[in-house]
């Protein structure tokens, strides 16, 4: 049992989930308790202990059906012979098969250990320097995957003359029985389709709690509801005293939190070493300064021309908010991004964002790339985000057919408190042409449109820091 | 008193009022057994922290419970000190401190005997327990919950693990405090924010989500005793329906009950449209799922109506 189940912990481990040692030995631990013949026990056991999250659960169920059930078809072999033919033809795949790691992972998944073969996969989707080529494309991912479905042809093909091979027929010394050979072309066609089903259907983690809002109330019935796109220039300028005012507001909620932190509590220890001054009478009370939790926000402002009318008032409230508070960093990006924290905090707003629309380090005129954008962001910023920040992502996800690299939209909602993501565009498209939203929807928290001032209003003030 | 096995913690939980799926029962029944602390996500109103309760009930042991929130610190989570005592107390040391003295011929025979004394200022005597360190010193087992525990800061998430892992509390001026009888935790989770990976590590996860249609009637026969049976199968389609409409606040098992109650109340047979729409306010939280819902009605009236 042991063995088993480290055997599967390996393999959830190559697929990516985070399993550590004492999430084994819990395992273990709690296999003591439960009725060993009962798999639903078994299962939630399993799965209690080694997918913590709901976004993890779906991934498990899949790897558990894939380990328990559709690998372990060697419990139940017709027949002793069968056992040694397929030994037989293992070996023979193996001597004939290349030597490289793609064909040796699907010749570990044919002999019923999926691990390598996972591994190779997630390998293959995480991996960032697989293009070989145009920078930012998923060309390289595509191609890998088509070698391993090569690689797939291959194996039926030897399969199918090694049987062939075995025949009954005239000068053929060694033969297989007829049902024999069925059950193994059947064994063998099986896995080849888990193998093809592993690498063609993407893993999508359940994100349940994905928090998406429309807003059906009408708070300020004309220019509330006036698309940002279609606002004249005086329009303009009252939403954006409007935007002031609800940035103040904001931030009255949080300098309520600075006025409460010298209440409550006393430092004893002060307090005495004070009243030493005084005899011993406690006349001044010390108390116990707590910092105040500072929210970090990080903003990332997409700009391109697909989103340039709401961009400007994108940048508008950015301005707001990094005016606001402390320690707000601010970026803007078409296919690589451009820090603009410094620009917010020179200028007032006009030249600001006159200033951020002109800088030099984007490129307007390129084509907008999410995923270059995230790259660019791993390789720089990552370590400006941490369990306190709140990630702002602003954009429609349209990045022209390029890779989204969303694994590592994965890895910074891992880093940070939220994300949030607002797009400027009506819902009804999100989901269409080179859009990713479908994509980038499941790794965020909280999923918004925001295209007028009505739903920006709703969003500041949810804006939890 | 423990669990026996799987079908026991059914059978008591149910005695509890509490009826769950065999997943819960099976999660709770090893955490039980293995002394772990339960991680339970969910949508909110699954009864997550009812199941917390309801084990309380069925192993007679008192509970304990911390609602967390943003700003939650160790003064209001773990202990504090009795900071008028404590000042009395230095008060009164004063007056004492000369009798102490008196008999002592030097200075260093002085502040000897001065060390030797009992020092009472940090120690139990003036601590004021809050409900962790309550929990780890209760000298029967008890039922600890942190409610809402993705409400709370990262720093109030890495004074949990001390507890979680070795049920113990470190209280700088006194030493560590270890537990007497170890508790049964519970940690509840919106999934308002994603938990560390410390963390989990040091629980068994357990994902509630919306029962099953079975598994809900029977949660409303028994909370709503009397109901007419097929008003019971009614409702729960209707909410199940419901649910799945894309709704601001899905309704709950908490609302099925409000709703089971008030039809009980107005003497209500069987469902009817007009009779959702009068009723539609205890379900619905929103204006705009009020509509929703409303329009999805007719819509589904309308089409029932074309075949």
């Amino acid at each position: 049992m042991m063995q088993l189940v480290l055997k599967f912990a390996s393999c959830t481990r190559a697929a990516g989930l985070r399993v550590s040692t004492s999430e084994v030995l819990d395992c273990l631990d709690q296999l003591q308790h439960v009725n060993p013949v009962d798999e639903e026990e078994f299962k939630i056991l399993m799965r209690a202990n080694f997918a913590k999250s709901r976004r993890d659960q779906a991934k498990f169920d899949y790897l558990y059906d894939l380990f328990f059930h559709e690998m372990q078809t060697d419990l139940d072999f017709k027949s002793e012979s069968m056992g040694q033919y397929l030994q037989e033809i293992l070996k023979m795949l193996g001597e004939n098969l290349p030597q490289d790691q793609e064909s040796q992972a699907v010749l570990d998944l044919m002999a019923g250990n999926p691990m390598a073969y996972l591994e190779l996969l997630q390998q293959i989707q995480s991996d960032d320097n697989a293009a070989p080529g145009i920078k930012g494309s998923n060309l390289g991912q595509l191609a890998k995957r088509l070698q391993i479905m090569l690689g797939f042809n291959d194996v039926r093909e030897l399969i199918a003359q090694f049987l062939e091979g075995r025949t009954p027929s005239p000068g053929v010394t060694e033969t297989i029985d007829y049902q024999i050979r069925q059950q193994l072309r059947a064994y063998f066609d099986e896995r080849l389709e888990v193998a093809r089903e592993l690498l063609t259907s993407e893993s999508r983690p359940n994100n349940e709690s994905l928090k998406t809002s429309s807003s059906h109330d009408k708070h300020l019935a004309q220019l509330g509801d006036k698309p940002f796109v279609s606002l004249n220039r005086k329009e303009v300028e009252e939403m954006r005293e409007i935007i002031n005012h609800l940035v103040a507001k904001l931030k009255d909620t949080i300098g309520r939190r600075y006025a409460r932190k010298t209440s409550g509590i006393l430092d004893v220890k002060k307090t005495l070493r004070q009243s030493s001054k005084y005899q011993g009478v406690p006349v001044e009370l010390v108390y116990k300064t707590k910092q105040p939790k500072k929210g970090k926000i990080v903003t990332i402002c997409d700009v391109s021309g697909s989103v340039w009318s709401a961009a400007r008032f994108m940048l508008n409230l950015l301005y707001s908010v990094s005016e606001r508070f402390n320690g707000v960093r601010s970026f803007i990006f078409v296919n690589n991004l451009a820090e603009v924290s410094d620009t917010f905090d020179k200028y007032e707003i006009n030249q600001a964002i006159e200033n951020v629309l002109r800088n030099h380090e984007v490129e307007f005129q390129a084509r907008t790339d999410y995923g270059a954008m995230l790259r660019h962001f791993r390789r720089e910023y990552m370590d400006i985000l941490n369990k306190k920040t709140t990630l702002i992502i602003i954009g429609d996800g349209r990045s022209n057919y390029s890779n989204p690299e969303a694994d590592i939209l994965d890895q910074m909602r891992d880093k940070c408190r939220r994300v949030i993501w607002l797009n400027p565009e009506a819902e009804v498209f999100w989901y269409s042409g080179d859009s990713e939203m479908r994509t980038y929807e499941r790794y965020c928290h909280e999923f918004r449109q925001v295209q007028n001032l009505n739903q920006l209003m709703e969003f500041i003030k949810d804006l939890v820091l | 008193m423990q669990f026996e096995s799987v079908e026991d913690v059914r059978i008591r939980l149910e005695e509890a009022d509490y009826i769950c799926s065999k997943l819960a029962a099976t999660v709770v029944f090893l955490a039980g057994a293995t002394n772990k602390p339960i991680l339970v996500e969910g949508p909110a109103g699954v009864g997550k922290t009812e199941l917390a309760k309801a084990v309380s009930r069925c192993l007679g042991r008192d509970m304990i419970r911390l609602q967390c929130y943003e700003g939650l610190d160790e003064a209001k989570a773990l202990y504090e000190w009795e900071y008028a005592k404590q000042l009395l107390y230095t008060q009164m040391v004063k007056d004492k401190i000369y009798d102490v003295i008196e008999k002592s011929t030097s200075l260093t025979e002085a502040v000897d005997i001065i060390a030797a004394q009992e020092d009472a200022f940090f120690s139990e005597r003036f601590i004021q327990p809050r409900p962790l360190l309550s929990a780890i010193m209760s000298k029967e087992p008890v039922v600890l919950l942190v409610d809402e525990v993705d409400k709370s800061d990262p720093e109030f998430e890495a004074f949990l693990l001390e507890i979680l892992s070795d049920f113990q509390v470190t209280i700088p001026e006194l030493g560590t405090m270890k537990a007497v009888a170890i508790p049964f935790v519970f940690l509840t989770s919106n999934n308002y924010r994603d938990m560390s990976d410390a963390l989990k590590r040091r629980c068994i996860h357990l994902y509630i989500d919306y029962p099953e249609r079975e598994l809900e009637a029977r949660i409303v026969r028994l909370k709503q005793p009397g109901i007419d049976e097929t008003l019971v199968y009614q409702l729960v389609d209707a909410i199940r329906e419901i649910r799945n409409l894309d709704l601001k606040k899905k309704p709950c098992i908490s609302e099925t009950l409000d709703w089971a109650q008030s039809l009980m109340v107005l003497q209500v047979g069987e469902l009817s449209q007009d009779i959702i729409r009068e009723t539609l306010s205890v379900i619905t939280k929103y204006r705009s799922d009020t509509e929703k819902v409303i329009k999805y009605m007719e819509d589904m009236s309308k089409k029932a109506g074309i075949q």
